[in-house]
């Protein structure tokens, strides 16, 4: 029998370096004997803690399964993570294998991974992430990317690979997280560059890479000064306007691959747009780049078929609809574009419920007073007393023509409680998921959708990589500001796997904001139908991720007259598809 | 036990679950099965390459027997044979008796270690490697392990070490270390001619400041990824007690002159040895 000796050895903060015992060259090599392991065994020989032979006998055997298991040519990440993946619903491209590979076996590490939009670079870097880690090769990981995308790569690491990464807060995050996950813009500013530049980083990773094609920045030489062994380099644009800026990148994962920038323009340079020997070119770049691309056949999605439903709002509806939104104006105008989340919260809501609407209302009169307060109490006395829901009466009308599960999305807590309540009513099987439900529940709201209920209403967009391909119904009750949430939506049911054509249901109240969101999104930038991760990527590239938001509340309160923020939302939409354009003249047909 | 047609049920309690899943996890019933269909039908946890339970178990098993101690009775030998081959060994035209004859053990140390061969890839390999204590030599063969039964010995019976447990190890790396260059050194050959050749890249990017920081900065990172090093490190140890008779013998020479002398027998290395 064996008995069963508890260890308890948690997590270590310390970055551990093993002992060297002694130190010897055999031949070609260094023959490092370490002392880490022996000193553990000499310490149980000191307390004289024997442990029993059958375990030891055990553990030699694990032992040999665990080398056993390193010992596998391909790639250990892909056999360690089968079991994650059939429960994310996550189904890696080909393509994302072949490049870990290549980066893995003949790169040594070092490489820019340039697939174009949509293919997934961050899936390939955390699965060459993961195999480093699982290989023993990687253990203080830094990875560098955007500050609107810090805990898009939280998510992307846990849920997908496994990996719990921190992300930099303070000073001392640097040295004590083994896995820091960090905005370029903090790192690259005193104090923190010095520390960062101080340590000694296994691997580094770089998101949106781009922004590193200046070498004379202060993002280039700062990650151009980190002491790193393995370095991955993500950007779909290596190069833009200008090829020095592709020899600045891959100077910064191989310095010298392309010789001296003086030998490179008179090998390589018509001009600054223009290569010379392309083929050449090409094969130097082979080495230390990958770029996939999507007419190469590897992604092949179902189509978005969109079904935008125009709903009238009621007289009553309309008239506390504009008085919420006089409302709103006027306090935009009075406490200024500084402290805008709650008016953007208050008008966003209007358009979805007036319950959800009255909650926030209530929660903002605790900060009011004056005329201020009796306007705000005046205006939840009004919105407590409509009882009628055009939009939920529209809602309740679609779905029963809907013959199919479907997911609703909303982006409120009340408003999902209410369209409960109502499907409900109607005799409809209806389950709640939202973020405050924890990893194992949401597995089980999933399954029980799956199994059971027809409708599953949702304030959660994504974040959490539940696969929901089985459904291909969205509805989208309220339409939330931001394109990128957006497309979380419909990521969810819109991923590999689906079989279906995809259907978006848009309800959008006439004479309200959101039929200015919808005329922005569907008219002008046709973002339903985009190319999958396309418009993050224009987003990031023209810096408007995170003020999107913002952007748009300020057009709402500048003009009163819709011609005028049209033309407003016209610019925005001039702006995006601009992006889209640069992004794809930078292809560099035959080069990359 | 098998609760249905592969899926079996254990029940393990709080320590364990808190030694496999973290220190919030509680005592519960664990489901295990072999096969993915069964695990996904009926929620059990998979046990295959790279499961997530199979590596859960594999390092908490890992993490146990790092030192442990066994012997080799002795009655495994038969001591009369043993008495007769010592008192026949001595040199012709002596003849020995034995005075008296004591049964101790030797002290044997059995270190299991890790090598990483790490040049463009890394290769890991084991090793089981046994020293004996009494003269650090490394011995040939492994004991014979359906000798071994678990446990010490009475500590008066056994002899006294004369090799420090550090030399052991040493001596048990180096063994290992001239194990792996005897199989071959194209890894690190290999990882030798990459790594110059992105060197002379290096070279021509930075010629004429090869003396810069930024330049030995470089240089130190090309080497952290291509250096070809062989890392040796132990894994676990056990110390195996191995029986030793000795003998005080009377020996009796041509001229019938008398001297008396001890022997020890190792059965294990098959070697006298004389103690005085």
């Amino acid at each position: 029998m064996l008995q069963f000796v508890p260890c308890f050895t948690g997590p270590t903060h310390k970055q551990e370096s093993p002992t060297v015992l002694q130190e010897d060259s055999a031949g070609l090599y260094k023959v490092e004997i370490r002392g880490t392991g022996f000193k553990r065994i000499l310490s149980h020989w000191r307390a004289k803690r024997w442990d029993g032979w059958s375990w030891y006998q055990l553990a030699k055997r694990a032992d040999s399964l665990a080398t056993a298991q390193n010992r596998s040519a391909g790639l250990l990440a892909v056999e360690h993570l089968q079991e994650r993946w059939a429960q994310t619903g996550v189904v890696p491209y080909e393509h994302q294998i072949r490049t870990a590979e290549r980066v893995i076996h003949e790169m040594q590490g070092q490489a820019i991974l340039a697939d174009e939009v949509g293919l997934g670079k961050t899936i390939e870097a955390g699965l060459i992430l993961k195999e480093y880690i699982l290989r023993g090769l990687a253990k203080k990981v830094l990875i560098l990317t955007p500050a609107s995308l810090v805990w898009q790569w939280y998510h992307e690491l846990y849920e997908k690979f496994g990996i719990t990464a921190g992300i930099q807060r303070t000073q001392w995050d640097w040295q004590f997280a083994d896995i820091l996950i960090a905005s370029i813009d903090t790192a690259k500013r005193e104090p923190h560059a010095s520390i960062v530049s101080s340590l000694i980083y296994d691997l580094v990773i770089v998101d949106e890479a781009h922004k590193l094609k200046n070498s004379s920045t202060a993002s280039y030489r700062f990650v151009n000064s980190i002491q790193k062994k393995y370095c991955l380099m993500l950007t779909a644009t290596p190069v833009q306007n200008d090829l020095k800026e592709l020899y600045n990148l891959i100077g910064l994962i191989k310095p010298g691959q392309l010789g001296s920038y003086q030998s490179f323009k008179a090998r390589f340079m018509e001009d600054k747009r223009t290569p010379k020997n392309p083929t050449e070119l090409r094969k130097l770049l082979d080495q230390v780049m990958i770029r996939n691309r999507r007419d190469e056949g590897q992604v092949r999605f179902t189509a978005r078929i969109v079904h935008p439903l125009v709903i009238s709002l009621d007289p009553k509806e309309q008239d506390i609809y504009n008085r919420v939104t006089e409302f709103v104006k006027a306090q935009g105008r009075r406490t200024g574009l500084s402290n805008m989340l709650p008016l953007i919260t208050l008008q966003r809501e209007v358009c979805s419920s007036f319950l959800a609407t009255a909650l926030t209302l209530e929660k903002m009169m605790g900060n009011m007073q004056g005329p201020e307060l009796e306007q705000a109490a005046a205006l939840l006395k009004n919105l407590a007393e409509v009882k009628q829901n055009s939009k939920c009466d529209a809602l309740e009308r679609l779905v029963s023509q809907i013959d199919d599960k479907a997911i609703i999305f909303t982006e409120y807590k009340a408003s999902q409680e209410y369209i409960r309540y109502r499907l409900e009513k109607a005799g409809y099987r209806t389950l709640a998921f939202d973020g405050s439900l924890s990893r194992g529940k949401k597995q089980w709201v999933r399954h029980m959708f799956q199994r059971e209920a027809q409708f599953l209403v949702s304030t959660e967009s994504g974040g959490e990589g539940l696969n929901f391909q089985f459904c291909n119904q969205v509805i989208n009750y309220d339409l939330p500001w931001n394109p990128m949430r957006l497309e979380q939506r419909i990521g969810r049911v819109h991923r590999l796997g689906q079989t279906r054509d995809v259907h978006i249901y848009n309800l959008i109240t006439k004479g309200t904001v959101e039929e200015h969101i919808m005329y922005l999104l569907h008219q002008k930038i046709n973002m339903f139908e985009s190319i999958i991760g396309e418009l993050d990527a224009i987003l990031l590239h023209l810096n408007l991720g995170k003020s999107f938001e913002s952007e748009l509340m300020k057009i709402f309160l500048e003009h009163e007259r819709s011609d005028r923020i049209k033309e407003s939302l016209d610019q925005i939409a001039e702006q995006i598809l601009q992006g889209r354009a640069e992004i794809e003249a930078s292809s560099w047909e035959g080069l990359l | 036990m098998e609760i249905r047609r592969g899926v079996w049920q254990v029940r393990a309690d709080d320590a364990l679950m808190k030694e496999l899943d973290g220190w919030r996890s509680q005592g519960r019933l664990l489901q295990f099965t072999f096969d993915r269909g069964l695990a996904s039908a009926y929620g059990a946890d998979l046990i295959g390459p790279g499961s997530y339970r199979l590596n859960t178990l594999l390092n908490l098993i890992r993490r146990q027997g790092v030192l442990s101690q066994a012997h080799i009775p002795h009655h495994f030998f038969y001591e009369p044979n043993i008495r007769r081959k010592v008192v026949t060994s001595s040199s012709s035209g002596e003849r020995a008796y034995v005075l008296t004859s004591s049964s101790l053990y030797g002290q044997y140390l059995q270190l299991e270690l890790l090598a990483e061969a790490r040049g463009l890839q890394k290769k890991e390999s084991l090793h089981t490697v046994t020293v004996n204590l009494s003269s650090g030599e490394i011995l040939k063969f492994p004991l014979p392990a359906h000798l071994i039964q678990g446990g010490g010995v009475d500590p008066a019976l056994v002899v006294k070490r004369k090799c420090s447990l550090k030399n052991a190890y040493l001596s048990a790396a180096a063994h290992v270390a001239g194990a792996i260059a005897e199989q071959g050194q194209e890894w690190a050959q290999e990882a030798l001619e990459s790594m110059a050749a992105e060197t002379e890249k290096l070279n021509a990017f930075f010629q004429g400041r090869s003396d810069s920081a930024e330049y030995e900065a470089k240089l130190q990172e090309l080497q952290r990824r291509m250096q070809p090093v062989l890392a040796i490190d132990a894994v676990r140890g056990a110390v195996i007690y191995a029986p030793l008779f000795r003998y005080r013998l009377v020996v009796v020479d041509a001229q019938a002159r008398e001297r008396t002398k001890t022997v020890t027998y190792d059965p294990i290395a098959n070697l006298h040895e004389l103690d005085q």
